[in-house]
């Protein structure tokens, strides 16, 4: 190659996700399916020492709310190598797809989805991933689904509807294991669109404590996002609640 | 033969620089090939303000030239025709706003999709902070005590740096940090072409909102010209703001 290195990847505080800094300033996930990208995204091919190459797809946090989190500094997304995570609100898969990089082979990715038309993109990319699962149903529904998911590390949801906490209280009660982890993406404008962001996040920690989900953090998106936060916690069925 | 040669690229010959004695006599002289252009661009003038003049020499006093039907004079002198004020009518001139419009909106569209595209793989990583992070506490105790640095099991210098702070376990492990020395200074070469993709970015950024912004309030002027009953409000009713019109509610059919 001329003139050395083109691009330099650094591990990211969160495994399973990385930093390519060159023409591209970007944060990536490894590619678990070479050679191929998923939604017409960057691929980012870089030769080890060994003389073989490792390729990563740039995570686009404008596109992303769990990506924009990951770059706003969120302490943990507990989404890592090996983790189970249940996706509420999958789209087309196209974050999804680098939450199927970050598990990788040993984790699995229980996407739900209930539009059927961003649900056959979803079906299509999980065909070449045998990590990501499609579930094409409605999250408040989660008996519909019981049979195909099992007990998860993580339920992460981004289904921008007003009773997103409900339906993550109820998605929880299923299938998060005690002491799992929940990240959920608000978008203030979904909820309530007259009342200041602030509040409305505000509200929507106190509905989550409701469903003995407990936070532990709270990062807004900006620049990536406006008027986005994403919060991080733990769920608490069995012990009383702490105030 | 010659055709033939003459189509294919031939080497360009430069005149060589002027010889250093004959600068400081005559100063910097003009070169043979700017010479030509501009005893071209001469000659061509020269041709037709000869040809004008032949024209006016032999014109016919007697001619009829079908533009004298419409052409006046005042006080024996010619009237040129002028642009006449009210050349294009109200319509007409809502359409050209359209096309303007149109064509502004075309533009700003473009601008947003290249930013896009730029955008894709230009994160705005180690831009300062723009949001905010709360942590949760379980009480004024926890929180009187709380401790960023060890909180995120970083050290303190990291703190800023919120796009990555490697836990501290990480950053015992060297490998995981950075790929070396090596990759730094790749890293500082490449620093340089960042740069100028970030500044053109932000250049496409601002030049997106101006053209949209423009296209807007051409829009609302052209709505402004448009049909229905309005009436201009004062700066004290539209918010201080100028120019601004409020429509009588009309029953559409
Ligand atoms: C903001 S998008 C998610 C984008 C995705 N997380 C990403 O970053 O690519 C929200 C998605 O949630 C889906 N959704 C909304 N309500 C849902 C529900 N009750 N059950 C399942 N999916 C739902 C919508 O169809 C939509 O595709």
């Amino acid at each position: 190659m001329k003139g050395g290195a083109k691009v330099v990847v650094e591990q990211h505080r969160h495994a399973g996700v990385f930093i390519a800094r060159g023409k591209e300033d970007a944060l990536v996930t490894r590619n678990m399916v070479p050679g191929e990208s998923v939604y017409g995204e960057k691929r980012i091919a870089v030769e080890q020492e060994g003389g073989d190459k490792i390729e990563y797809r740039v995570w686009n946090p404008f596109r992303s709310k769990l990506a924009a989190a990951v770059l706003a500094g969120v302490d943990n997304i507990h989404i890592k190598p090996g983790a189970k995570v249940l996706y509420l609100g999958g789209a087309s898969g196209t974050s999804v797809s680098h939450v199927s990089d970050v598990v990788g082979p040993e984790g699995s990715v229980y996407a739900v989805e209930f539009s059927h038309r961003s649900g056959r993109d979803l079906v299509n990319m999980a065909k070449k991933r045998p990590n990501v699962i499609p579930i094409i149903e409605d999250a408040r529904h989660p008996q519909k689904y019981r049979m195909l998911v099992p007990m998860v590390d993580v339920v992460f949801a981004d289904v921008a509807q007003p009773d997103q906490a409900r339906i993550v209280g109820l998605n929880s009660q299923y299938f998060l294991k005690n002491g799992g982890n929940f990240v959920i993406s608000i978008k203030a404008s979904c909820i309530d669109s007259t009342a200041p962001p602030e509040a409305v996040f505000a509200r929507e920690v106190k509905k989550l404590q409701e469903q003995q989900l407990k936070p532990k953090e709270q990062v807004t998106l900006e620049p990536y996002e406006r008027d986005h936060a994403v919060v991080v916690g733990v769920y608490r069925p069995a012990k009383k609640k702490e105030q | 033969m010659s055709s033939l040669r003459n189509a294919a690229k031939r080497k360009e010959h430069k005149e060589r620089a002027q010889p250093a004695a004959r600068l400081s006599r005559h100063g910097l002289l003009e070169k043979h090939k700017d010479y030509v252009l501009r005893a071209k661009d001469f000659h061509k003038k020269e041709a037709t303000i000869k040809h004008l003049r032949q024209k006016a020499e032999e014109r016919n006093p007697d001619e009829f030239y079908f533009a004298m039907e419409k052409a006046r004079t005042r006080d024996g002198v010619h009237l040129a025709p002028t642009a006449e004020a009210n050349k294009y009518s109200q319509e007409e001139l809502r359409l050209m706003k359209t096309q303007d419009i149109g064509y502004l909106q075309l533009k700003a569209q473009t601008e947003a999709k290249k930013v896009e595209r730029m955008q894709q793989s230009l994160h705005l990583i180690g831009a300062p902070a723009a949001n905010k992070h709360v942590v949760f506490v379980d009480d004024e105790e926890e929180a009187e005590q709380f401790d960023p640095a060890q909180h995120f099991n970083t050290v303190p210098e990291l703190l800023d740096r919120s796009y990555n702070r490697p836990r501290l376990e990480q950053l015992a492990d060297a490998r995981a940090t950075s790929a070396g020395d090596a990759a730094a200074a790749a890293v500082a070469r490449i620093e340089k072409k960042r740069a100028a993709a970030y500044r053109e970015l932000m250049q496409r950024q601002q030049r997106q909102e101006k053209l949209g912004g423009l296209a807007q309030k051409m829009a609302y002027d052209k709505e402004v010209m448009g049909k229905g009953r309005k009436r201009k409000l004062r700066p004290e009713e539209a918010g201080g703001q100028t120019g601004v019109f409020r429509w009588k509610a009309e029953r559409k059919k």
